[in-house]
C-alpha cells in the first residue's frame, strides 16, 4: 500500500502513470525529474509521509529506490 | 497552525503545462525578478490566473539578474514588456556579509549603508519607469529575528533589526506618493505563516530555496492581490445571510433572545465577523442582506439587539423574505446597481451555497468554515476586494447608498419626476483635473461601464498627462443634494482640436447618478465653455460595448447629428442647462 501512495506521489509529480515507475526511476529514465522537480518530490513525499529528509539524505537519492530505503529509515513501513 | 486550504505545488506546475491560455478574454503579462530562485511561482500564478479566465503570460528573469534586467533597455524583460512586474528581494541577499556581521561595523556605519541601499532601490525604480510602462511591485524585506546580541540587540544603536525596520519603512514612504510602484509586505507574508515554516535551512541548502514549496501557492494568492485590481477585477459587494452567518442561531425559532451574539462565546465569534465587515463597509464595500426570515423577526434584531454591531443603515439593500435566493441576489445587483461578477455570497447553508454557485457562477461563493470562530478568518483571506487606490468617495459609499434608500423613499411620496427633481436640489461642483481629484477621475473611467460614450480607461498617470495639456480640458463633477453629497460621480474629457472645433474624448457619469439631468447639466457646461471660446463645431462619439446601452441615445436626444463616425453639435445657439440644476465651477 505504502509502496502504492509512493508511487502515485511520483506519479503525480513527474506527470507519468504509476505503471511507469519503478525502483530504477529517476532522472536518467522519466524526463520531467530535472532537479528542481526533484526538490518538488522530495517536499511532497516529506509532507505525504509525515518525515523530512536530512540534507546528507536528500543529496543522496537518485532514484525511487532510494527514497523507498529513506523512507524505511524513518520508520515508514512499505509492503 | 490552521491556513488555507492550498494544492501542492506540483498541481501548479503540472496543471500549467495544460492550459490553453488563448481562450481567454483577459490577459495579463506577469514578469517576476527575484534575488533567489522562486521556481514554481509562474506556473502557480498562470493557474490560478486561469481560474480567474486571465489568460497570464510570464517571463522570470535569472536568479539574482534584477539589476542588469531593469537597466538594460534591450534586456529580456523590457523586451517581454510585462504590464505587472514583481521584484521579490530577500534581506539575505540585500544585507550581504552585514546579514551575519553586522557589529563588524559602527553605528553611523551601518545607518549609512542602509541609507546607500534605500538610494539603490530608488534610483532602479526610476529605471524601470524609464523602460517600462508597467506597474512595479516591490517585496519589502524579512525582519530578522535572531541577533548574535542576543537580548541586547534592542538595546544597540540602529542594530541588525533595526537596520531592517528602518529599510522597510523607508522603503514604504518612497512608494507611498508613486501610482505606479506598490509595495508587497513580503516581511507580513513571512510573519503570518511563520518565519520557520516559511524557511527550511535543508531546502536551503539543498536547492537554494528561500520559500518552501508549500507557501508558494499562498504566496502567489497574495500577488493575485494585485492582478485582479489591475484588471478590475475587483469585488464590490458582500451579500450576507443572516440565521447562522451573522448570528447564532435562528431568530424564527431561538427568538430575539435566543441568538448568538455577544461578549461571550460563541456570540462573541459573531462579533468579530460583524466588526470585520463593518470595517469593510467604511471603506467602501456595500453589504447587503439576502436571507430567508420572516422580516419582522430579522429588523428587530437588527434595529435593537445590544449587541449587533451591524444596523440597518449599514446594508444598501436588504432583501428579507421567502423568495428564491437567486432572484434576490439579481435584485440587489440591480437595485444597487452593479453586476454580478462584482459581488461575494456569505451563507452558512452549503445547499444554498451550491444553488447560487451554480445559477450565478459569476458570483463569488465563500466556502464558509463549518466552525463560525473561523468566519473571520476567511473573511480575511479573501483578497477580491483590493483596489489600486482607495478614494474618498469609497469610504463615503457606504453613507451614499443609505442616503439612496431614502432618495428612493421620497421619489415615492413626490407627485411627478419634475417636483422630485426641484425638490431634490441639486448642486453640481465642477471642478478641474488637480492632485486631489485626479486619483477618482482615472478611478471613473477605469471602472464606469453604462454611461459611458467611449469607454476610454485611462491611469493616473494619463490623467496627470491630460490635465497638464492645455489643448485639453479635464473636468470632473460632485454632486450634492438634500440627502448628502454623492461625490464626484462625472468626468469628461475634452479635446481642443483647433480655435473652432473640439472633441469630446471621454463623458461619463456613475449609473447611481442617472436621470436626474446631471448629465445634460455636463454636457450644457461643455457647450457653453465652448461657445464662450468661439468654438463653432463640437463632435462626439459613441462607442458601443456591452453594458453602455444607458448613453446609446444620449448625443442624439440631445440635439447632436451623426456624420460619419462622430456625432456632431453645431453650436449655433446657446444650450440650456436644466433649470432644477445650480452649477457652481471652482
Amino acid at each position: 500500500m505504502i509502496s502504492k501512495k509512493l508511487d502515485s506521489i511520483v506519479a503525480r509529480v513527474m506527470g507519468v502513470s504509476p505503471s511507469e515507475i519503478s525502483d530504477q526511476s529517476g532522472p536518467e529514465t522519466i524526463e520531467k525529474w530535472d532537479s528542481f522537480n526533484g526538490y518538488v518530490l522530495l517536499d511532497e513525499i516529506e509532507t505525504e509521509f509525515g518525515i523530512k529528509f536530512s540534507l546528507d539524505e536528500a543529496i543522496n537519492i537518485k532514484n525511487v529506490g532510494d527514497i523507498k530505503r529513506m523512507l524505511k529509515d524513518h520508520d515508514v513501513v512499505l509492503e | 497552525m490552521k491556513i488555507m486550504h492550498e494544492h501542492k505545488l506540483s498541481y501548479y506546475i503540472n496543471k500549467a503545462n495544460d492550459l490553453d491560455i488563448g481562450k481567454f478574454g483577459k490577459k495579463i503579462r506577469i514578469a517576476i525578478l527575484s534575488s533567489f530562485t522562486l521556481n514554481g511561482l509562474a506556473e502557480t500564478l498562470t493557474v490560478k490566473c486561469a481560474e480567474h479566465k486571465i489568460g497570464c503570460t510570464t517571463y522570470v528573469s535569472g536568479y539574482n539578474q534584477y539589476n542588469q534586467e531593469i537597466l538594460n533597455s534591450k534586456s529580456k524583460l523590457h523586451e517581454f514588456s510585462p504590464d505587472i512586474a514583481f521584484l521579490i528581494l530577500d534581506s539575505r541577499s540585500l544585507l550581504g556579509d552585514f546579514f551575519y556581521f553586522p557589529y563588524s561595523i559602527s553605528g553611523s556605519q551601518r545607518k549609512e549603508f542602509i541609507e546607500k541601499k534605500i538610494i539603490e532601490i530608488h534610483s532602479l525604480i526610476t529605471a524601470f519607469k524609464q523602460q517600462s510602462k508597467s506597474k512595479l511591485i516591490i517585496s519589502n524585506f524579512n525582519i530578522p529575528t535572531y541577533s548574535s546580541y542576543g537580548i541586547f540587540e534592542s538595546k544597540t544603536d540602529y542594530g541588525l533589526h533595526e537596520m531592517v525596520i528602518d529599510l522597510n519603512s523607508k522603503l514604504t514612504e518612497l512608494l507611498k506618493q508613486d501610482s505606479s510602484v506598490y509595495l508587497y509586505d513580503l516581511n507580513g507574508f513571512t510573519t503570518r505563516f511563520g518565519a520557520s515554516n516559511v524557511f527550511d535551512y535543508a531546502k536551503f541548502f539543498y536547492g537554494d530555496v528561500k520559500i518552501t514549496f508549500d507557501y508558494l501557492p499562498h504566496l502567489a494568492n497574495d500577488l493575485m492581490g494585485y492582478v485582479k485590481p489591475f484588471l478590475g477585477l475587483n469585488r464590490k459587494c458582500i451579500v450576507l445571510d443572516l440565521d447562522n452567518t451573522l448570528w447564532g442561531g435562528i431568530v424564527g425559532e431561538d427568538g430575539f433572545e435566543g441568538i448568538k451574539i455577544g461578549p461571550t462565546a460563541p456570540g462573541n465569534a459573531f462579533v468579530e465577523f460583524q466588526r470585520h465587515l463593518l470595517s469593510l463597509q467604511q471603506r467602501g464595500i456595500i453589504l447587503a442582506i439576502n436571507s430567508k426570515n420572516n422580516p419582522e423577526d430579522a429588523l428587530q434584531v437588527l434595529r435593537e439587539h445590544p449587541y449587533m454591531i451591524l444596523r440597518e443603515e449599514h446594508f444598501a439593500c436588504l432583501k428579507i423574505n421567502w423568495d428564491d435566493k437567486v432572484v434576490n441576489m439579481k435584485e440587489i445587483a440591480e437595485e444597487v446597481n452593479i453586476g454580478l461578477d462584482s459581488m461575494v455570497f456569505i451563507d452558512d447553508d452549503p445547499v444554498n451555497r451550491e444553488y447560487v454557485k451554480v445559477n450565478l457562477p459569476e458570483v463569488l461563493t465563500i466556502d464558509l468554515p463549518n466552525d463560525s470562530s473561523q468566519y473571520a478568518r476567511a473573511l480575511m483571506d479573501l483578497n477580491d476586494f483590493n483596489v489600486l487606490k482607495i478614494t474618498d468617495e469609497d469610504i463615503k459609499r457606504g453613507k451614499m447608498y443609505f442616503q439612496e434608500r431614502q432618495r428612493t423613499e421620497f421619489e415615492k411620496t413626490a407627485p411627478n419626476i419634475d417636483d422630485f427633481l426641484r425638490q431634490l436640489n441639486i448642486k453640481l461642483k465642477i471642478k478641474n483635473a488637480d492632485q486631489f481629484t485626479i486619483p477618482r477621475i482615472s478611478q471613473l473611467t477605469l471602472k464606469t461601464n453604462q454611461f459611458n460614450l467611449t469607454t476610454y480607461r485611462y491611469q493616473e498617470e494619463d490623467i496627470k498627462k491630460f490635465s497638464e495639456n492645455k489643448n485639453m480640458l479635464v473636468r470632473c463633477v460632485q454632486v450634492e443634494d438634500k440627502f448628502g453629497d454623492n461625490g464626484i460621480t462625472g468626468v469628461f474629457i475634452v479635446r481642443k482640436d483647433n480655435k473652432t472645433e473640439w472633441t469630446i474624448d471621454t463623458f461619463l457619469l456613475s449609473c447611481r447618478i442617472i436621470g436626474r439631468g446631471v448629465e445634460e447639466g455636463m454636457l450644457g457646461h461643455i457647450l457653453h465653455l465652448a461657445k464662450n471660446e468661439g468654438v463653432t463645431k463640437i463632435k462626439g462619439l459613441y462607442i458601443p460595448t456591452n453594458k453602455n446601452k444607458p448613453c446609446e441615445n444620449f448625443l442624439s436626444n440631445y440635439g447632436f447629428k451623426k456624420e460619419n463616425d462622430y456625432w456632431i453639435y453645431t453650436l449655433d445657439s446657446i444650450p440650456s442647462i436644466p433649470e432644477h440644476l445650480s452649477v457652481d465651477i471652482k
